[in-house]
């Protein structure tokens, strides 16, 4: 999940609760004391309206009795109303039907003193003795429809707006904290991105102007590290310049030298003078091909890229790397090669084929083929190249596109070389994005080679 | 003897390629910077130019784009070697051919004596083949001049060679080994990209026929064909 999502989630998690949780207790803290008091009022009520239908019976008689407590029934809210005499019958009013209204009336009947009944589900029920003059005793009933306390969110059109505005509030808030905290860092990302990409003078802190948290300082931090890798991959820029002007003049002027000294010398000398050559030439070829892998590594910037079919590129290749081998007594072979339309520098590519292709030539015995097939799987042109020279052993396989790395015993300097082959197809493969592996297959070394194809309209 | 001039910053190499050159039968001159290296080469004393790319005041192909604008005096540029853009710039500024640097001495004096030897054949023997009339290309070996559709075109001397061969076979496949034995004077070796990028470079100064057909077609890892309609 992203990082924002994340952070909002969370925090308006965290939010809600709260408020919640906040709410709860407010309103527990608060209804106690007004049930408290609603009971008392209740009773107190009762209390009064008993002593005072116990006057009015007295002066007034039966008569005054019930227009008082019709009175009484016309009130808000609205209530039900009953006499009750000690017998059970309903000499006044409503009936009486509930269980825990007889119950009631029956102690009250008993204890002469107002009881009240709050615990019921649909009415308040409350009993207050009446006396009349004649000795008799009735129980004054009231049943109240049971009043819920009002609801702080449901129910009403001001509790939902409440209840919205605060979700909003907390939307917002937590949106624009999770905006603070996340786009600096994808601002990190976006420039981590560049410089991987090779831009070299990309930097943080203009973006994120001046932030004094953890995460300006992660972009000061940052910017200073790109400054010094910019510094390090330029230097070494320029020694690779350097490098090859100031390593092959001296080199130039030997081979010319070594051509005088040859023009000069007797058949004696001669073999001595073919022997400086051929290593002259070939540190000339190591120090190229140092050269080309130190291009590739600190990122291909001068490729250009075209529409061009690998399987041609692949063919000529193969053509020329037969024309040698059948100077040592070996083949090359192309066994298939579907048309593999890629977009790449052909000169990288060309080089990549090359240099594994040469380096199969060199370790398959003689009188062997190295064989090529190329075909198109799923989007991705896979390139084979595979000897028969022995393999290598299983543990060394990840290792064999090291620069100058050397397996064991089996693959001696003296069969020729830099060391340099793989290391450069490797790199040119993934210039392309594409992926190369090795793997033992059939008494030799398989090289893999996948690049993506060329979809159409692709430029 | 054929005066060579060496424009290269590199005074000790001048030096023993001037001893390795004189033994082969040159008289070679050396110039160290680009700029007198121009004033030199324009001054017709020479038969042909040696250049680097690397050179002090004015590098390499600024001299050769220049130098072209006035002369066709045979060039071969000295690359560093790996470097595949210096080929083709130098290559498609008009260089004759190029040497990657540090080079085989026995392989400059080679070419050298290619480039002279191709020269020396239009210079001094106007009979030695006729001009051609083929497909809107007039090319007459004499006076090295090559017209396509009536506009001149302006061909180094490989170009020029190039182009000749494939006309004198029209319409048949000339193979990659023959046109390197005798344009290039050198046999075809095994991953040589250079035939490719002149005939390329060809191609561009040729363009398309009218109805958008190529003119020289590749006949993969075979050699090239100048097709006819």
């Amino acid at each position: 999940m992203k990082l924002f999502l994340k952070i909002f989630l969370w925090f308006l998690a965290a939010v809600s609760l709260m408020v919640f949780v906040l709410m709860f207790v407010t309103r527990t803290f608060q209804t106690e004391p007004m049930v408290n008091r609603f009971e008392r009022s209740t009773r107190n009520q009762l209390t009064i309206y008993g002593g005072t239908a116990s006057q009015i019976v007295k002066a007034e008689g039966e008569d005054g009795l019930k227009t008082f407590l019709t009175r009484l029934k016309d009130l808000e809210p609205p209530r039900q109303v009953s006499l009750v005499s000690n017998d059970g019958k309903v000499f006044f009013g409503d009936p009486v039907d509930a269980p825990e209204v007889g119950e009631l009336t029956t102690r009250t009947m008993a204890s002469g003193q107002v009881e009240t009944d709050f615990n019921s589900e649909e009415r308040t029920v409350g009993a207050s003795p009446v006396n009349f003059p004649d000795g008799r005793r009735m129980v004054l009933v009231f049943q109240w429809e049971r009043q819920a306390p009002p609801s702080l969110f449901w129910g009403s059109n001001t509790a939902l707006i409440r209840l919205g505005g605060i979700l909003l509030v907390a939307v917002v808030l937590c949106y624009l904290l999770a905006m603070y905290l996340t786009s600096p860092i994808r601002k990190l990302r976006g420039v981590t991105n560049e410089l991987a990409d090779g831009n070299l003078e990309t930097r943080v802190s203009p973006r994120l102007g001046r932030r004094r948290d953890e995460i300006g300082d992660l972009a000061r931090d940052f910017d200073v590290m790109a400054g010094r890798i910019e510094g390090l991959i330029k230097s070494q820029q320029r020694l690779n310049r350097d490098i090859s002007h100031e390593l092959r003049s001296p080199l130039a002027r030997l081979n010319v030298a070594l051509e005088i000294a040859k023009q000069k010398s007797n058949p004696d000398t001669m073999p001595i003078f073919q022997r400086i050559e051929g290593e002259s030439d070939r540190l000339n070829e190591m120090i190229s091909r140092l050269l080309t892998l130190s291009k590739l590594e600190t990122g291909a910037d001068d490729v250009d890229r075209v529409r061009l079919d690998f399987a041609e590129l692949v063919r000529d290749v193969a053509a020329d790397a037969d024309f040698e081998a059948q100077a040592k007594g070996k083949h090359v072979e192309v066994s298939s090669a579907d048309s593999c339309p890629v977009i790449g520098s052909e000169n990288l590519l060309r080089s990549a084929v090359e240099n594994v292709l040469r380096n199969a030539v060199r370790y398959t015995p003689e009188r062997t083929v190295v064989d090529v097939s190329l075909t198109k799987e799923n989007g991705h042109a896979i390139l084979k190249i595979s000897d028969h020279g022995g393999g290598v052993p299983e543990d060394e396989l990840p290792n064999l596109f090291r620069p100058f790395y050397r397996v064991g015993e089996a693959r001696e300097r003296k069969t020729g070389g830099t060391g340099l082959g793989l290391a450069i197809a490797e790199r040119a493969v993934k210039a392309h994005k594409g992926t190369i592996t090795a793997r033992n297959y059939n008494g030799g070394l398989q090289v893999e080679i996948g690049i993506n194809t060329a979809k159409k309209g692709d430029a | 003897m054929d005066k060579i001039l060496i424009i290269d910053d590199d005074e000790e190499l001048c030096e023993l390629v001037s001893e390795y050159l004189t033994v082969e039968g040159f008289d070679i001159s050396c110039v160290n910077d680009g700029a007198s290296g121009l004033e030199s080469a324009l001054s017709g004393d020479y038969d042909m130019v040696i250049l680097d790319v690397m050179l002090p005041k004015m590098n390499g192909f600024d001299v050769l784009r220049n130098l072209r604008e006035q002369s066709k005096l045979p060039v071969i540029m000295l690359t560093a070697r790996g470097d595949d853009m210096e080929r083709i710039v130098g290559l498609e500024i008009g260089a004759d051919d190029y040497l990657p640097k540090p080079f085989n001495p026995r392989e400059l004096a080679a070419r050298l004596r290619a480039i002279l030897r191709r020269t020396a054949v239009e210079d001094g023997d106007p009979e030695a083949s006729e001009k051609l009339d083929i497909d809107g290309i007039q090319i007459s070996p004499a006076s090295r001049i090559a017209t396509c559709d009536g506009r001149e075109l302006n061909l180094t001397s490989v170009e020029f060679e190039l182009l000749l061969e494939l006309l004198k076979e029209a319409g048949k496949i000339v193979k990659k080994e023959d046109l390197s034995e005798n344009v290039l004077e050198r046999k075809l070796s095994p991953y040589d990209r250079s035939l490719d990028m002149h005939i390329s470079n060809l191609r561009k100064k040729l363009g398309e026929r009218v109805d958008g057909t190529e003119r020289i077609k590749t006949i993969r890892s075979v050699g090239y064909i100048y097709t006819l309609v």
